[in-house]
Order: C-alpha cells, then sequence, then structure tokens
C-alpha cells in the first residue's frame, strides 16, 4: 500500500514525463480533460487537469467535474505514473476501473504507451 | 479551487461524468449497431426459410429470444461494467485462453457486417445510379477509403448524431413498411404456417430473425461511460424492441408488395419495396436509409474493433506494431488492416455473389456467442459471488434454456443453404470452425511466442540498464 506522499512524488514524475514529451504534447494536442482518480485501498483521492495535452495541474482531492475516473489501487498508480507497468493488462484484468469515453480511456493508454513503449 | 470546496465538488459528483450516455443514447447505440444494411438481405433470409408469409412470427421468436441475451449480457454487463466485461466473464468461467479465442472469433464477425454493409451499399448506389455491375466494387472501396480516413483522422460520432441517425434509419423503414402495406398487394398465405416447409426449415428461419439482433448487446461496450449501469440493462431491452419493429414492419411491407422469389435474388430488396411503394421516390428513400446505415456500421464497427485490437496488441497477444499510433492518438495499422480485410472480403462477395452466406456465416457465428454467454453466466452463477446489479430472473434455467437453444441455433444457421433452402449446406459452419481453429492456433502457438519475445526484450533491456525500475525503493 502506498501512501499520499508516495503517489504525489508518482504523480510529479509523470507529470514532467507527459509534459516534456513533444510527441506526447502534439498527439494530445486536443485532449483536454478532467480526470479524478481514487485509491480503492486508501481511499486517497487525487485529480488531474489536462489542457491541449498538458497536465496544467494535480493534487489532493477531487476538482471539478470529471470526464474520467480511474479506480485501482495506490501501488498500480504508483508503478503506472512511474512507468514500471503496462496499464492496459490490469485494466483488461479489471484491476483499474475507468470511467469514461472508450476514446478518453484509450487515450489515458496512450500517454503511457508513448512514454514508456517497452513498460 | 480550496481543498473545503474540492471536498464539496467532491461530494456532490462522486460519480458524475462530464459527459455521460443515458437511456436514450444507449438505445440508439444498442439498434444502431444491429440494424445494418445486411439486415434487408437478413429478412430476406428469414421469409426464404418461414413458409408462406409467417416471416414475422419468426422475426417475433426471434425477438423473444434476443429477450434472453438481453437478460444474460445485463447480468455479465453488471458484474464487468467495462469494455473489456467480454472477456472478463469469459475468462472468469472457462479461463484466459478461452476467452481470447471467443473474442478474437468474436470481433471477426465485425469484419464480416463491415465487409458485408460495403458490398451491399455499393451495391445499392450501383443499381440506383444504374451503373455497370463493376463499377458496384468502386463503390465499395470508396465507402472502406472514406470510413478508414474519417477513423485515421480521429472523427468519430457524437452521441447525440448516432442518435438521431439511429432513430431516422428506424423510423424512415417502419415508415416506408407501413406506406407499402396501404398500397393493393399480394394477398398473405397461412401467416402462422412458420414451420410449413418443414420442422428444420423453420427452425432456421428462426436462427436467422435472431440474426436481425446480432450485435445490439456490443453497446455493453459503451458500459463505462453510462450515466449509470441500469442505463446498459435499458437499452439492451429497448434495443432489440426497435429493431423488431423496424424488421417486422419491413418483412410485412416487402411480403404485402415484393413476390418472395424476386426479393430473395437481391441485393438491395429495400430498393425493391421503396420502388414498389413509391417508385423512384421510395428507391431513393430507402437508399438514403441504406446509407445511413452505414454511418453506424463504419463508425461503429471500425471503433470497436480497431480498439480491441490496439488493447490485445498492448497486451501482448498481438504483435506489437498494431499498437502503433499516429498523431491523432489512433491506432493507425490495426484501422488500415481492417479496412484491407474487409476490402478482401467484399471483393470476394462480389465476385462470388454469394452475400447470402455471410449472412449465414453471421447468424451461426452470433447465435454461437448467445450460447457461449449464457453458459458462462450458468457457470458464474454457481463459481462467482461477484455483486450483481442486475439479476436475471430464474438465471440458471434461463441461461441453461439459452445455451442449449443458441448452441441448437448456431447449428441450424450453420448448416443452411439460404440461397437453396431446400438443401443442406456445410459452408457456414465450416467457415465459421476455419474461424474459431485459426484463432486457437494462433491463441495456443503464436501468442506464447509473442509473451516470451516480450519477456526477453524487457530481460535485455534491465540486463543492459536501458531499462530499470523507476519507481524509487522504499526504505524497508
Amino acid at each position: 500500500m502506498a501512501n499520499w506522499d508516495e503517489v504525489d512524488e508518482a504523480l510529479a514524475d509523470y507529470t514532467v514525463s507527459c509534459n516534456t514529451n513533444e510527441r506526447l504534447r502534439k498527439m494530445q494536442r486536443d485532449w483536454t480533460r478532467m480526470l479524478h482518480f481514487v485509491c480503492n485501498d486508501t481511499s486517497d483521492t487525487f485529480s488531474m487537469d489536462v489542457r491541449a495535452g498538458e497536465i496544467v495541474s494535480t493534487g489532493q482531492g477531487h476538482t471539478g467535474v470529471p470526464d474520467i475516473i480511474v479506480t485501482a489501487d495506490s501501488e498500480t498508480f504508483c508503478d503506472m505514473f512511474w512507468g514500471d507497468i503496462n496499464p492496459m493488462p490490469k485494466y483488461l484484468r479489471g484491476e483499474i476501473q475507468v470511467r469514461g469515453s472508450q476514446e478518453d480511456i484509450m487515450r489515458l493508454d496512450a500517454i503511457s504507451y508513448v512514454i514508456w513503449p517497452d513498460a | 479551487m480550496s481543498e473545503d470546496s474540492a471536498a464539496v465538488v467532491a461530494d456532490h459528483h462522486p460519480h458524475h461524468l462530464r459527459r455521460s450516455v443515458g437511456t436514450v443514447t444507449a438505445t440508439a447505440t444498442s439498434a444502431g449497431l444491429a440494424f445494418a444494411a445486411i439486415n434487408f438481405i437478413g429478412v430476406v433470409s428469414v421469409a426464404t426459410f418461414a413458409a408462406g408469409s409467417s416471416a414475422w412470427l419468426a422475426i417475433l421468436i426471434g425477438g423473444l429470444l434476443a429477450f434472453v441475451v438481453s437478460g444474460v449480457f445485463s447480468e455479465l454487463n453488471g458484474m464487468w461494467p467495462t469494455a473489456a466485461g467480454v472477456r472478463l466473464y469469459i475468462s472468469s468461467a472457462f479461463g484466459v485462453r478461452a476467452a481470447l479465442i471467443i473474442t478474437l472469433t468474436y470481433m471477426t464477425t465485425v469484419i464480416l457486417v463491415i465487409a458485408a454493409d460495403a458490398f451491399l451499399i455499393g451495391a445499392a448506389i450501383q443499381h440506383v445510379l444504374d451503373e455497370p455491375p463493376a463499377l458496384a466494387y468502386v463503390w465499395i472501396l470508396a465507402l472502406l477509403v472514406i470510413a478508414t480516413a474519417l477513423n485515421l483522422r480521429g472523427i468519430t460520432m457524437a452521441g447525440r448524431v448516432q442518435s438521431v441517425v439511429t432513430y431516422t434509419v428506424l423510423a424512415g423503414t417502419v415508415l416506408l413498411s407501413v406506406v407499402a402495406l396501404t398500397k393493393p398487394g399480394i394477398v398473405p398465405e397461412t401467416p402462422f404456417a412458420l414451420f410449413g416447409n418443414g420442422v428444420m426449415s423453420g427452425f432456421q428461419a428462426i436462427a436467422f430473425a435472431l440474426f436481425l439482433f446480432a450485435a445490439f448487446e456490443w453497446v455493453t461496450t459503451t458500459a463505462e461511460e453510462a450515466r449509470k449501469p441500469s442505463v446498459i440493462t435499458r437499452a439492451l431491452f429497448i434495443g432489440p424492441v426497435l429493431i423488431w419493429l423496424a424488421a417486422t414492419a419491413f418483412a410485412l411491407g416487402l411480403d404485402h408488395l415484393v413476390p418472395k422469389d424476386v426479393a430473395h435474388g437481391s441485393a438491395y430488396p429495400q430498393l425493391l419495396l421503396g420502388q414498389a411503394a413509391l417508385g423512384r421516390v421510395g428507391v431513393i428513400w430507402m437508399l438514403g436509409v441504406t446509407v445511413l446505415t452505414a454511418i453506424n456500421t463504419f463508425n461503429g464497427g471500425f471503433l470497436v474493433a480497431s480498439r480491441f485490437v490496439y488493447a490485445a496488441a498492448r497486451e501482448g497477444n498481438l504483435p506489437r506494431s498494431f499498437a502503433k499510433l499516429n498523431m491523432r492518438a489512433v491506432p493507425w495499422l490495426a484501422v488500415v488492416v481492417l479496412a484491407a480485410v474487409s476490402a478482401v472480403v467484399g471483393a470476394v462477395v462480389f465476385a462470388t455473389g454469394r452475400w447470402l452466406l455471410l449472412v449465414a456465416v453471421g447468424a451461426a457465428l452470433e447465435a454461437s456467442v448467445f450460447a457461449i454467454a449464457s453458459a458462462a453466466l450458468l457457470k458464474l452463477r454457481r463459481t462467482s459471488d461477484r455483486h450483481r446489479p442486475f439479476r436475471l430472473w430464474a438465471g440458471p434455467a434461463v441461461a441453461g434454456f439459452g445455451a442449449v437453444l443458441f448452441a441448437g441455433l448456431a447449428l441450424a444457421s450453420g448448416f443452411s443453404d439460404p440461397e437453396i433452402p431446400t438443401q443442406f449446406s456445410a459452408a457456414p459452419a465450416l467457415i465459421v470452425l476455419g474461424l474459431g481453429a485459426v484463432s486457437t492456433v494462433y491463441v495456443l502457438l503464436v501468442v506464447p511466442r509473442l509473451h516470451r519475445a516480450a519477456a526477453a526484450r524487457r530481460a535485455a533491456a534491465r540486463a543492459s540498464g536501458e531499462r530499470v525500475r523507476r519507481r524509487p525503493q522504499r526504505p524497508a
């Protein structure tokens, strides 16, 4: 089980990785979404505000109305944000649950794929 | 936003998405995915096997059976409300490999439907424009190229547009059929003699009637964007009613104005009905309806299939190149390959003129999937205590009945020859078995190699220091 500080640290690294990846920024240039995350083991919640492909803010708690809600355990979130796992198998096994359109779910996975294609 | 106000927002919107799908859109998705151009040919196939004017009765029974499917998928979708649901409940019931084999085979129906629709719409356009028959294939290619280009550019239809298109198609079909029924026409013969051509023939008529509802259950792939789980359940029960209404009206109209033997030999019976009901206006009307069905088929079909291929490639079950994304985050290779395979299948249908065989194959595949889903529910009732927001009444009995009956209907359509209904043909069953065999060989022989290659790649990257665990180690 990961505490909030660990999740926050992973999230910060993920934000830098996303925002500094030119290909990803170009690919996601038309993608503006509010993401809500729920850790189902710690009950921690956090949000991510993506505007034109750039992660402009992240933080504890839920802000705004979400376009996507992602639920998983805190360890999975940490591994996912550090790029140590490929989230797709976990999604297909139901270990990561996502609410949102199919297109948005694919875009979310595409972020991990573009940054860490060999994860 | 302060933390306090953030908490307030979270309390007020704990599970509400900004854009979510309600019952009207979900129902349109369900009916729209099922009601394709191939349905017009499907109705003709039902009428071919049903004696006299009893096609409506076969469609009614097919509709009632679709409710069994609705119940089964509602319970399974409630347990796993995700686009990957079909994989999850089949793997929970029968194992991971079986799930992959079944879903890979299942996805081939998408290619069949896209190819069939491209062919049927191409043939309809060529007929209306009074062009040489060879130009039909040019239209087929043009439709596939347009659909591919739109998909590659990431252009998808908004839910509302999809709803408008679906309801226009259904209303347009019903309205023209009602107009047809007001015209003086053929007096119906033996409207209740469904089994008048023999028990097997009547059973085959029901199997083809069930095919008219094929793919309505794909609405479960939108479960993650539904406002609440009951939205999908409602769509699963209302969608078949709309399809039943349109198919029944079309069957009655066709039976009233177009002789069976004329409709049977045509790739565009809907245009024949339009001609008989309203002349040139009716032809243009039904051509418009036919072209509109393509929007749903190509939008929904390409989207579902290409994203399935992408997910399978990301999971390591298909070559990695299928997960390649273009600059619009579209899995371009998956889309292009799907279009190319559809074009080849369309070319084969065009060259052989055996579009009715596609209907038989589709009917056998779909009934098989319904049988498998019913069997999965039967098993999961015994083995899984997972939360069920929807619980099928008399679940084990209904699912057991469904598994047996749908398997029987799969065999009935698998050994039918819609071109010469008095004959048996094993061609549809052989094609379905062939597709299943290819999927099985692929999953048993190729997938393990892909997994081994991926593991070796990761190990080599770790050994070379190119790929190390990035997450900092926590102190013990």
